[in-house]
């Protein structure tokens, strides 16, 4: 007998079944009318506090549930919940959220059949963006106090998104924040990019970014109707 | 954190293929690691060897070939090396899409085995 190596070749993504499982819960929730908003950014950029105005925005006329996630605590559910059905994903030490923490969080809502599903991933420029969340849009969050260095240093995140949001804009006055430089940076990475601008706690273009979202929401299940 | 959960996976993946093939040991498990697949190859490294301890994959190699970032012009079709991050056709200024680097692939497996000597019967 004698000792020998065989090598097998595979050639396989290794993230292959978690992609697919992403895909089909998507089209599960573009199915029944659900569009999914992942959102990103660096903790404090806004996350939440573009969630409460855009509650207030959005509800009149459209469902909308939100997903929050974070280390520890349930402070960002509690501020959501006087306006919208939203649960607590608490990671324990993890930097970013997974499918199945989404889907757990669904099931504590019930699984809501609403138009909007925003899912606050953990504050993070980084591991969130490996992570497949089963969005249909995934928007990252640029406040001006952060500086406009951001999209070269965390390029994958601003690769894989398809909106960008500058944040804080009414303190643009007192940092030193480039809108067009960081507008240049993140369109080096990705050209595609849709930006917007806003001030959450002065609703100041709250108003565009919720017809954004309604506009994505048509396009984005018009097109999982038709593959359907 | 990010990676051990990857090694985890991969290594799920290992153990499957070893016994399709009847393998006991792995020898080398080659993998793909590109700029956007999200992995830092020492972390990845690491990782390995600290989960593969006690397993079928105890003592086997992780060789991780680092590949550039590949991308296609969805306009010209011109196909080039992305650099520093810059996703624009250099030719045309399309809009493109990545071929290659942004994954991490399980590219091969190397496993032990044993033959026999053909015993006529």
């Amino acid at each position: 007998m004698t000792d020998c190596t065989k090598t097998i070749n595979v050639r396989r993504d290794v993230a292959l079944e978690a992609k697919a499982d992403a895909e089909a819960e998507r089209r599960r929730l573009a199915r029944r009318g659900t569009l999914v908003v992942n959102l990103l950014s660096s903790p404090g950029a806004g996350k939440t506090t573009l969630l409460e105005a855009t509650a207030r925005r959005l509800t009149p006329r459209h469902s909308m549930a939100a997903l929050v996630g974070d280390l520890e605590t349930d402070r960002d559910a509690q501020r959501l919940s006087p306006l919208v059905p939203a649960a607590q994903l608490t990671t324990g030490g993890a930097c970013h959220l997974e499918l199945p923490l989404v889907r757990r969080g669904l099931e504590a809502l019930g699984d809501p059949q609403v138009d909007f599903l925003f899912i606050e991933n953990v504050g993070n420029l980084v591991c969130p963006a490996s992570h497949d969340l089963a969005e249909h849009l995934r928007v990252v969050l640029v406040s001006t106090t952060e500086g406009d260095d951001k999209p070269g240093k965390y390029p994958k995140m601003f690769r894989t998104s398809q909106a960008m949001l500058i944040t804080k804009l009414d303190l643009l006055p007192h940092v030193p924040f480039c809108v067009e430089a960081v507008q240049a940076d993140a369109r080096r990475i990705q050209p595609e990019l849709d930006i917007l601008e806003v001030c959450a706690i002065q609703d100041t273009g709250i108003s565009a970014w919720c017809d954004y979202l309604c506009q994505l929401r048509s396009e984005r299940l018009a097109a999982y109707q038709e593959l359907a | 954190m990010h990676e051990q959960s990857l090694v985890r996976t991969l290594l799920k993946q290992v153990d499957a293929i070893r016994r399709e093939h009847g393998a006991d040991q792995i020898r080398e498990v080659r993998v793909e690691v590109g700029p956007l697949s999200g992995v830092e190859p020492l972390l990845l490294e690491s990782a390995f060897d600290q989960l593969a301890a006690g397993t079928f994959a105890d003592g086997a190699t992780l060789a991780i070939d680092e590949v550039t970032l590949q991308a296609e012009c969805r306009s010209c079709r011109q196909q080039f090396e992305v650099d520093a991050f810059d996703f624009r056709c250099p030719d045309c200024g399309g809009h493109v899409r990545i071929l290659r680097g942004d994954e991490l692939m399980l590219v091969s497996v190397s496993v032990a085995c044993h033959e026999h000597a053909k015993i006529s019967s």
